[in-house]
């Protein structure tokens, strides 16, 4: 009955029942992004443990510390909430808003995976762009703007070095990544992500291994882990970007950084290792892209972790090298190869 | 060779008249007291013709009944002989006054300008005479003397009294003790001098430079000092250094222990080195009661003051890759797994983790339990293969590399007039090593090989200290051959420690350089003064000229690949 | 302020009002205000109940190495002793942590840099006090620049004896302070 009803209410107004259903989705996709930030968060903390030969979280909530992240968010939320004297109040309060609004612009338009129905293929985005590619890769790069003002507005020097350092590093890395987005998009006669996946019948990585190193080595330093996490090395300047906030703020810029970190790997995975293209597992042919998605994507965090726990960290001028000198180059020479070999193979 | 009579007869025929007392100790020690006003022209003499290029230290005594002050300077050879030189110059007690020796040796900075803040004997001619360890409320108290009214003090904390500065910080201020206002001993004058901030903000010329202050509270460094480095941009142009944050006036502790009592607050002086510290103290104190331990007890020490070093320098270099990685870097969690098993073969002869106790006058606590020499052997076999996976690590690592390559980079001549010792001089070509130069128990019995790298940056400096781990494990291995059996402790030591009127000094290399003692005793059951040289304290005061013009996350490097401990330098 | 300047009425209505009284309170009284309101149905048992459960197990501690006992809280981290097993995780700056641990000799001169430092950590906070010295001044209780007195400065709830204690008594140390949050007893009564 109520089907029914919802049915003729679309049929009479499309429109207003397109905008309930987007405001629907971006509620759902919110809270799920979130829960996933947390899951990111629980597997880093276990991945590492391992690495380290220890154990991670394993009191609370059974055996697998499950609950851990649970107790954390608990906690975050009842600190007290402080503002420094002489910080810009303003742009204080916004910057862990403005990194939370990030990761749902980012969110909207990424494909998280299909379902095959009726031998067709579905995918599941909330927003299907035309030039998502793009836009994706763009809006990822506003991370950068919240630590810079989360930097800025601290009244703090430790803060302040942190953001410069962070808005030096987007700036060189920036420019390789959209390179190698761009070389993706030539191969593929596309800019949208569903159809830069379903044109992969090889993965890119393999059509185009030099880009697809270059934009891993991009991908880790535009999210700011290690070995390039200079605007948060702890030694030298205490916490970097994040030194004054505390409570709710700093658990939101906390979690928008696994966030982010999620999506980034969301990102290569569909640009260069194929998206959800996999051979039908039989009988849960229903689900059956998503099981390949979730395995790909799981092995992307799980090596991000890996080279977090092994390597030192750059210093800011060798980053700044890094990128300028090598890893610029190098993609206009991967942009070449992109459009030699896709115009031979088109 | 140079022995100890051919300086002391050089010396008098340079200088007739001017060396009052002089006595040739064991161990090529030279004691003389010179004539106060050509200290410095007797020091310039043996400098510039008997390569006594090494400027140790200085002590100051309270001779309360005599009323002098003895001010005693250390000096030794970087290698070119081995003769220790100590020079004691005494001054009346009523104005005490004191040649300066920075003009020679630039590494006497700090040493002077201890002596004259707790003693209170001037030193003419020292370029920045400043508090160095204690806070402003203390000074011209003169904590040290003998005749100090505030000590002791069990009630620092109810006279404290809290205050809150206009810009919201919270101050305390301790007024003097009872018994100070008592005996009227509260200088009514305090002396005048600028404060540590005001020197510092002296120094900002430009617009673009701020002051980071690498505050007390540090992550990882073990032991909080005040670094402030003044950059511009991303570079430092000038460093500043303020200690004292843990300075509880061990040498004035141990004139009111017994000498048995003072072990144990010697471990605490260092606190990964702690046997290294004892064997210093006790050899000190065995020489002014001429009593000897026996063969298998200084076997027992050399064993454990090598696994003490392995230990050590595990968790230096540790340390020191958490400053340049992140506190989550693998190797120095795998480093400490390490450490642990070295550790619990420590544990099964001491009893302890950290601060032993162990070594006794004339012999050692306790003996060696069944088993160890299997245990040990064990232990070093696993050292020794993970330490080559380390050095494989370092070497292929190309980001470590970039990090230490050319990063604060020691020369020869440098490293040795800044006065530093241990690790970092041998990674600047200086083989000098106490067990080697001044040959203490009996490593002059055992083949080891002192390392040595050329190009003194900090990549040579790690490096020396893991060969050393080698080396260690090897001299263990030795000793575990070669032990006898027999007594722990010597036969005639005496149930109450008194020795006869005299000073002894004696140096030992500590995992971090060279460590003295220098203990003097007037007959009771307590000591007079103790003086420990630490290696550390030449660390610190190298540090600033190291860090002009270096990148802020070198800062962190070069101070950590130089393995402090702040509890040395503090005392 | 009274009901006279929101709707036109003479101000003798006001004086009239002000004398009377309902339940032994005077009408006019302010009787209670939200954020009191909201603290007391939190106060009164599950809602606090499930706020210490988060805080009890999610406590961060401030690296901050002072003494001896400083050598043993960095080996605490690590895999033999893993405090990250029970959700406890160092950070290095004031404004993120809950436990402020002392583990060594405070002086005279550090005295104010640390009680700044505990004025800088956001509540809910809690004090440890590790080895010998943080209790008591420890071997070095007669000297002139020690402070012998720690809980005097702060509020200190969890003592934990040794000269170093093991890190398995920093575990034991962090689980009494875990009891306590959950039987509400700490000395700041959250």
């Amino acid at each position: 009955m109520v089907l029914s009803a919802i049915t003729e209410f679309a049929a009479q107004e499309p429109k207003l029942y397109a905008f309930i259903i987007g405001l629907v989705g971006a509620a759902i996709l919110a809270s799920v992004i979130n829960v996933a930030a947390m899951a990111v968060v629980w597997l880093e903390r276990k991945v590492m443990g391992d690495l380290q030969g220890r154990y991670g979280p394993n009191r609370v909530g059974g055996r697998w510390g499950i609950l851990q992240l649970g107790a954390d968010a608990v906690k975050l939320f009842t600190k007290e909430d402080v503002i420094p004297r002489g910080a810009d109040k303003p742009v204080y309060v916004w910057a862990p808003i403005v990194a939370s609004a990030t990761t749902m612009l980012v969110a909207g338009a990424m494909p998280f995976g299909a379902v095959i129905i009726d031998g067709k293929e579905i995918p599941l985005v909330v927003a299907n762009m035309d030039i998502s590619a793009f836009y994706v890769e763009a809006a990822l790069s506003i991370m950068a703007i919240s630590a810079f003002m989360a930097g800025w507005s601290s009244n703090n020097k430790y803060s302040m070095l942190g953001a410069f350092r962070g808005i030096a590093r987007m700036i060189a890395y920036e420019v390789p990544m959209g390179i190698c987005v761009i070389s993706v998009a030539i191969m593929a006669h596309s800019l949208n992500l569903v159809e830069i996946v379903q044109a992969q019948d090889i993965w890119f990585a393999i059509a185009q291994p030099l880009g697809f190193v270059i934009f891993a080595i991009a991908l880790i330093t535009d999210l700011g882990r290690m070995p390039f996490d200079q605007t948060e090395a702890e030694e030298e300047i205490i916490a970097g970007y994040n030194t004054e906030y505390s409570g709710i703020r700093f658990g939101l810029l906390y979690f928008q950084e696994y966030n982010v970190m999620l999506l980034g790997s969301i990102l290569l995975v569909l640009l260069y290792l194929g998206g959800w293209n996999g051979p039908v597992i039989p009988v849960i042919s229903f689900i059956s892209p998503m099981i390949w998605f979730f395995m790909k994507v799981l092995i992307v965090l799980v090596a991000l972790i890996w080279v977090r726990v092994s390597l030192l960290r750059f210093r800011i001028d060798q980053v700044t090298d890094l990128g300028w000198k090598i890893l610029l180059p190098l993609s206009m020479v991967n942009l070449a190869w992109a459009v030699v070999v896709g115009l031979y193979f088109a | 060779m140079t022995t100890a009579n051919d300086v002391l007869s050089a010396l008098q025929s340079a200088f007739p008249g001017t060396v009052e007392e002089a006595k040739i100790g064991p161990e090529r020690q030279l004691w003389a007291t010179i004539k106060p006003d050509k200290i410095v022209d007797v020091c310039k003499y043996l400098r510039d013709n008997h390569n006594f290029d090494h400027y140790s230290g200085a002590a100051g005594v309270d001779r309360i009944d005599e009323g002098l002050f003895e001010v005693t300077e250390l000096l030794a050879s970087h290698g070119a002989h081995q003769v220790v030189a100590l020079l004691k110059v005494k001054t009346p007690r009523d104005s005490p006054s004191v040649k300066s020796l920075t003009g020679l040796y630039w590494n006497a900075n700090w040493y002077e300008r201890e002596i004259w803040e707790m003693l209170g004997i001037n030193f003419e001619g020292h370029p920045e005479l400043y508090p160095l360890l204690l806070s402003d409320e203390l000074m011209g108290v003169w904590p040290w003397r003998k005749d100090y009214k505030g000590y002791p003090d069990y009630t620092t904390a109810e006279r404290a009294i809290e205050m809150v500065t206009s810009e919201g910080y919270t101050e305390y201020s301790i007024p003097p003790t009872e018994a100070e206002i008592k005996a009227g001993a509260v200088p009514a004058e305090r002396p005048k001098y600028p404060s540590f901030r005001e020197r510092e903000e002296m120094e900002i010329k430009g617009e673009s430079e701020m002051i980071l202050h690498m505050g007390p509270q540090h992550a990882v460094v073990p032991g909080p000092f005040l670094l402030d480095i003044l950059v511009d941009g991303e570079r430092v142009k000038k460093a500043f250094l303020d200690v004292g944050y843990i300075h509880k006036g061990i040498e004035k502790i141990m004139e009111n222990r017994t000498y048995m009592q003072g072990i144990p607050i010697t471990d605490r002086l260092c606190y990964m080195a702690s046997l290294t510290n004892n064997e210093a103290y006790c050899g000190a104190v065995e020489r002014l009661l001429g009593i000897e331990a026996p063969e298998r007890a200084q076997y027992i020490r050399m064993i454990l003051e090598e696994l003490s070093r392995i230990q050590s320098h595990l968790l230096g270099t540790g340390e020191f890759l958490t400053l340049i990685g992140s506190a989550v870097f693998s190797p120095f969690l795998y480093m400490i797994i390490d450490r642990e098993d070295v550790l619990s073969c420590i544990e099964s002869v001491t009893g302890a983790r950290i601060n032993h106790s162990f070594v006794r006058f004339g012999g050692v606590r306790n003996d060696l339990p069944d088993g160890f020499k299997d245990m040990t052997l064990d232990v070093l076999k696993m050292v020794r293969q993970k330490t080559e996976e380390y050095k494989e690590l370092f070497l292929s690592d190309s980001i470590y590399r970039k990090r230490m390559e050319g990063v604060g980079v020691l020369s020869q001549s440098e490293a040795r007039r800044l006065g530093v010792s241990g690790p970092p001089l041998r990674a600047s070509d200086t083989p000098y090593d106490m067990r080697r130069d001044d040959p203490y128990l009996l490593y002059k019995d055992m083949d080891f090989e002192v390392i040595t790298r050329k190009e003194g940056d900090s990549k040579a400096r790690v490096e020396v200290r893991l060969d050393e781990i080698f080396e260690s494990c090897y001299i263990i291995e030795q000793c575990l051959d070669q032990i006898p059996s027999g007594p722990i402790m010597a036969d005639k030591v005496p149930k109450r420690i008194k020795p006869d009127p005299g000073e002894a000094y004696y140096r030992v290399e500590d995992h971090r350089g060279e460590m003295g003692f220098f203990v003097v005793s007037d007959g009771s059951d307590k000591p007079a003064k103790v003086k420990a040289r630490g290696p550390v304290y030449a660390y610190f005061q190298a540090l600033p000229p190291l860090l002009e013009g270096v990148y802020i996350a070198d800062v962190v490097a070069i101070a950590g690949s130089m393995d402090a401990c702040t509890s040395e330098v503090d005392r | 302020m009274g009901i006279s300047d929101v709707i036109p009425l003479p101000v003798a209505v006001d004086k009239e009002l002000e004398k009377w009284t309902i339940w032994g309170r005077p009408l006019t009284d302010v009787w209670f205000t939200t954020t009191e309101k909201i603290h007391e149905i939190i106060d009164m048992g599950p809602i606090k109940n499930v706020l210490n459960w988060g805080r009890k197990n999610s406590l961060w501690f401030l690296m901050q190495p002072m003494g001896c006992c400083g050598v043993e809280m960095l080996v605490f981290g690590c895999p033999h002793y893993d405090c990250d097993r029970f959700g406890i995780f160092p950070r290095a700056t004031p404004r993120q942590v809950d436990v402020m641990i002392i583990s060594g000799y405070i002086t005279r001169k550090y005295l104010p840099a640390i009680k700044n430092l505990w004025e800088q950590i956001p509540e809910p906070k809690w004090v440890m006090a590790i080895g010998e010295c943080a209790i008591s001044g420890g071997p070095f209780y007669d000297s002139y620049n020690i402070i012998n007195d720690t809980s005097k400065f702060f509020p200190i709830d969890v003592f934990v004896p040794g000269c170093p204690p093991r890190p398995e008594k920093f575990i034991e140390g962090f689980r009494q302070l875990q009891e306590k949050i959950k039987q509400r007893e700490d000395k700041r009564g959250y």
